[in-house]
């Protein structure tokens, strides 16, 4: 008979929400176990992401001692407008991205949570890869004390278990904290790329001063075909993180297949030039929960804790999800840390990490943008649309040689009509802003 | 005669039969030679009463045989097959020593090499005389067949390498040929050898295939689907007098006999016609098969490595290919008769 | 029974990518493994240590990263790792190499008896095959190489019958112990860790060796000095020019096969 194997806390998964609260849990002299099935932590997340540095600090306050593997600052971000064959840009640069640490960073996933986890192990955390967890273990009350791995003699106990899966969320509903399987269209598909360039390319092609610079943008309209979905271009060292994002439904429904989205978007008249030249180096996919904030499942019962993407923690209008994982997973922490020190484990006790989360960003933000995914579900056109429009227009407008201005006015707006009734554009409006308004 | 470099080449054999790979390499040796000021080639030869292998590498341009024959050697075993021929190396100081890369001469090579304390490169597949340096460049693949590295020994010698068989063309063997015969005691007895042989274990003669030998190789990979799909080629195989062949993807996933593996890990063939029928073609595939002389490539999957290789490829379904190719060819039998094997 | 197992850590090379321009390796995001045959070693120690108990000990030359190789054993149920790293030995041949594992192993022999050493049977990344027979030559140790299983192995009375895959069939060979095994993949098929095994594991830091502590290397021997073979060059290989791939769905599948058939006969390889 083997020992039976008992922690202080259990995480599963080393991911951003996992690492944090495994890290502020060892802090406080927790014997923590984290379990990671991929090969080592971030070996399941290829590819660049913008981090932002708030939520790493309230983790990690010397993590810039640490010395993170950043890719480049943000100094430059904004939105490009993509119709088949223009772009409109809205670009914000300013010196107060100019800082030392920045507020965002571009970076490699792979490489950043693999240095995320080792901060943890160096706090104290133990870290198990190649290791799936398969179900919970629960007393007979019901309550969770431990996790089945799938591993010879893999049961494990500990008073409270942190669920930080991601977004292939079994755990989490093997545990019956959520109700249902999602719809696939509650889940978008990104498929994305690392491309290597030289970082003086890198930096010639988006007019970067030079390491010290970075840029990341969201792009919309053609990129996803005019679908509901966003595409991005983050500059990293020596190379581009290119991507683009679906819902899983736009995928089925249109028959498209995720690389070819990808390739087309990448061989884009306006794209095309930024990678000429350079090589993929990682080709992935990922998928991101869109739940919104009505279809989350419980973040609290006995014994155990949800954070992160199984959660369904992602912003998706503004890209963000590592912030807001980690920023979970913080709080996580330190509900398991004080749920010891009142050695109090019940649901009871542990609904104080959903209030925690509500006073912060994080459920605030999910809370606002809860109807945007329902908007660009009932508004599917909307990317093509009102992107197309924007980009026929700007060519009218400064190609409106020789022509009354008034006119060329006028005809600008009856183009938009001519694309959708008045009283279409105004319920998209309508919705658009609902959706941005909460 | 300190001026004669010495080229050397192993005479493999086991039951008294040479292994072809030994005329193969008796024919670089040759090519070497030439470009060598002062070179001569000659064999070694080891084993119990095997002394008519000699003859045969005269016949396939050893000017000298060094024959060590002696009841200790009657099955290969590493180290008294290694002592002996370090002695040999010792005492006559050759400058080139090339070793057939078959499983007996890899395993000795290396042991002869490490006694010697000399440079060997390992599994080559191109030999050549530096224009500069007169030394020997031994070309290899490296990184599962993703580069190729060209390897000097700077200073030790002999510069040995080991080479695969059927990587090099075979030569013809002269009517007749003289040399001579020098012969040399082992000197160890049964009493100083650890191992022992107990008993072989033949493979299957279902399984015994000499796919480095054969003509025609129809070859099967993950394409196939499930091991019931080599009914198809063994049938295609069978109506070109050839052999089934199969890639490592297969052979690890246990629908065939490791045997028949062709590749980095597998065998180098240089049949004439090499059919690949469902194989995606990784680089440690594809070097096992550029010596074929018309590579006829089938697989679904426009993008197939395969077909970068390939003298003629079928995008499509095998299972549609292959049993049109197999009546195709019984018609045009039909009025033409037997198979029969082109001589080039 | 103390069985020593030498493994190495190398790239994927079903992941490895060229960059076409400067003929280089991309290893960047390949990943770094065990050598697939080496794992399979260090099953067949282990499984002979639960089998007569005592210790396995797996040792490897290499850069600090090779150290999670070493945990991997550990993982699997290896009892000590020691990594023999330093920049002195770099660049080092098949001689080198097998110079300071033959040396590694001496210094472990003075510890204690040894009865097995283990080698995978080559590293996926050089595919030479020299580094187990190269040390069996230098500790002066029965080799046999290509072993596909253990029939016996008698530890008390130091000796073991191993089979041997050659070109002709299964070679049934006694040997006395210690004796030197290279191991092609079916020597033991490898078991998932029980999860006590990892965490042990991931509690685990393998020893260092330098090239001066704790065995003195001859400085002669090792590295680029104890090394008689450079690399001359290296190159991508360069493409063969491909034959055209024709489309059934095209063509229709009677024509395209037909005209296969007439390519091959125009080659004058083949009569059919």
């Amino acid at each position: 008979m083997p020992e039976k194997l008992t922690f202080d806390a259990i995480v599963v998964g080393a991911g951003p929400a996992g690492i944090s609260a495994a890290i502020v849990m060892a802090r406080s002299g927790l014997k923590v176990m984290l379990i990671e099935r991929g090969r080592f932590a971030g070996s399941k997340n290829f590819f660049g992401g913008v981090l932002y540095t708030h939520a790493l600090a309230d983790v990690l306050p010397d993590y810039w001692e640490r010395k993170p593997p950043f890719e480049r600052p943000v100094t430059e971000q904004g939105y490009w407008f993509l119709s088949p064959d223009s772009v409109m840009r809205v670009m914000h640069k300013s010196q107060h991205y100019q800082k030392d640490p920045a507020e965002s960073y571009t970076a490699l996933r792979s490489g950043f949570d693999a240095w995320f986890a080792q901060q943890a192990v160096s706090h104290g955390a133990l870290l198990i890869t190649k290791t799936t967890v398969v179900d919970g273990i629960r007393d007979a009350k019901g309550r969770v004390i431990g996790v089945r791995t799938d591993r010879p003699d893999g049961d494990v106990y500990a008073p409270i278990v942190i669920v930080s899966e991601g977004v292939n969320n079994l755990l989490t509903q093997k545990l019956g904290l959520m109700k249902a399987d999602l719809p696939p269209r509650l889940i978008a598909l990104s498929v994305k790329e690392y491309i290597g360039l030289p970082a003086k390319e890198v930096e010639t092609r988006f007019n970067l001063s030079g390491a010290k610079e970075g840029m990341a943008i969201d792009i919309f309209g053609d990129a996803t075909l005019g679908l509901p979905g966003t595409a991005f271009l983050y500059t990293d060292k020596q190379g581009i993180s290119i991507g683009v994002g679906l819902l899983l439904e736009e995928f089925v429904h249109h028959k498209l297949k995720p690389y070819e989205v990808l390739a087309r978007f990448k061989n884009h008249p306006v794209i095309k030039p930024y990678l000429a030249g350079g090589e993929t180096l990682e080709y992935g996919a990922h998928l991101i929960p869109e739940f919104g904030y009505d279809r989350m499942p419980d973040l609290a019962a006995d014994g155990v804790l949800v954070a992160g993407d199984a959660a369904g923690m992602v912003d998706a209008l503004h890209r963000e999800g590592t912030n807001l994982a980690m920023t979970a997973g913080r709080l996580a922490g330190e509900t398991a840390v004080e749920a010891h020190k009142r050695n109090d484990f019940s649901a009871g006790f542990l609904k104080g990490y959903r209030q925690q989360l509500e006073s912060s960003f994080v459920l605030k933000d999910l809370k606002q943008y809860r109807r945007m995914t329902d908007f660009l579900d009932s508004t599917p056109h909307f990317m093509s649309t009102y992107v197309n429009y924007l980009n026929d227009a700007a060519l009218r407008y400064f190609s409106a040689h020789g022509l009354p201005k008034r006119d060329m006015e006028d005809n600008i707006i009856k183009m938009l009509f001519q694309r959708r009734s008045f009283f279409g554009v105004a319920r998209d409006m309508l919705k658009l802003l609902q959706g941005m308004r909460g | 005669m300190s001026d004669t470099k010495r080229i050397w080449v192993l005479i493999e054999q086991e039951e008294g039969k040479a292994h072809p790979v030994s005329w193969e390499l008796l024919g670089a040796a040759q090519r070497l030679a030439a470009e060598l000021p002062g070179a001569v080639v000659e064999g070694v030869l080891l084993g119990d009463g095997v002394e008519g292998i000699a003859a045969e590498a005269y016949r396939y341009g050893a000017t000298k045989v060094y024959l060590i024959d002696d009841p200790v050697l009657n099955v290969y075993r590493n180290a008294p097959y290694a002592y002996g021929i370090a002695n040999l190396v010792k005492k006559y100081t050759p400058e080139i020593f090339l070793v057939g890369a078959t499983t007996l001469g890899r395993d000795l090579a290396s042991a002869i090499a490490t006694r010697v304390a000399t440079g060997l490169t390992a599994d080559c597949t191109e030999l050549a005389i530096d224009p500069d340096k007169h030394i020997l460049a031994a070309t290899r693949p490296t990184f599962g067949g993703n580069l190729m590295a060209t390897i000097l020994c700077k200073t030790q010698r002999p510069q040995m390498a080991t080479v695969r068989p059927r990587v090099l063309p075979s030569p013809t063997p002269a009517e007749t040929g003289a040399g001579e015969l020098v012969r040399e005691p082992l000197g160890m007895t049964e009493a100083d050898v650890a191992v022992k042989l107990l008993k072989v274990i033949p493979t299957d003669s279902g399984e015994q295939v000499d796919i480095e030998y054969a003509d025609v190789i129809v070859a099967g990979g993950r394409g196939l689907g499930a091991p019931e799909g080599f009914k198809l080629l063994e049938e295609l195989a069978e109506l070109l007098g050839g052999v089934v062949g199969a890639s490592r993807a297969v052979v690890d996933a246990g629908w065939i006999n490791v045997s028949r593996q062709i590749g980095q890990t597998g065998k180098t063939v240089r049949p004439k016609l090499f059919i690949a029928a469902g194989i995606s073609g990784a680089i440690q595939h594809r070097v096992g098969i550029t010596g074929s002389d018309f590579i006829l490539a089938i697989n679904s999957d426009p993008n197939a490595p395969i077909f970068s290789v390939a003298d003629y490829g079928i995008v499509g379904d095998l299972y549609e290919v292959l049993p049109e190719l197999i009546n195709q060819i019984k018609a045009q039998r039909a009025g033409h008769g037997a198979p029969e094997v082109a001589h080039a | 029974m103390h069985a020593i197992v030498a493994i190495k850590q190398v790239p994927d090379t079903s992941n490895v990518r060229i960059n076409p321009e400067t003929g280089t390796l991309i290893r960047e995001g390949v990943p770094a493994i065990i050598n697939p045959y080496d794992a399979h070693a260090v099953e067949l120690a282990v499984r002979l240590k639960r089998q007569f108990g005592g210790k396995v000990t797996v040792i490897t030359m290499g850069p600090p990263k090779a150290s999670e190789a070493l945990v991997e054993c550990a993982e699997q149920g290896a009892d000590r790792g020691i990594l023999i790293s330093d920049r002195k030995f770099s660049a080092a041949d098949t001689l080198a190499t097998s110079y300071v594992l033959a040396r590694t192993i001496e210094a472990l022999m003075a510890e204690g008896p040894v009865d097995l050493l283990l080698f995978g049977k080559q590293a996926i990344d050089g595919d030479t095959a020299q580094v187990g027979p190269g040390v069996a030559t230098r500790l002066g140790l029965p080799l046999i190489s290509y072993a596909v299983g253990v029939e016996s192995f008698d530890p008390i009375a130091r000796t073991g019958v191993v089979h041997r895959r050659t070109e002709r069939g299964i070679e049934v060979l006694q040997t006395t112990l210690p004796a030197l095994l290279t191991v092609e993949k079916e020597i033991a098929a490898i078991e998932r860790a029980p999860l006590a095994d990892v965490i042990r594991a991931a509690q685990y830091t393998p020893e260092v060796w330098s090239a001066s502590e704790p065995v003195a290397f001859d400085v002669a021997k090792i590295g680029i000095k104890g090394s008689p073979t450079i690399v001359g060059k290296a190159y991508t290989p360069p493409p063969k020019k491909a034959g055209a791939a024709v489309k059934v769905a095209e063509k229709g599948v009677a024509s395209t096969v037909t005209e296969a058939l007439a390519k091959v006969k125009a080659a004058g390889v083949v009569k059919i």
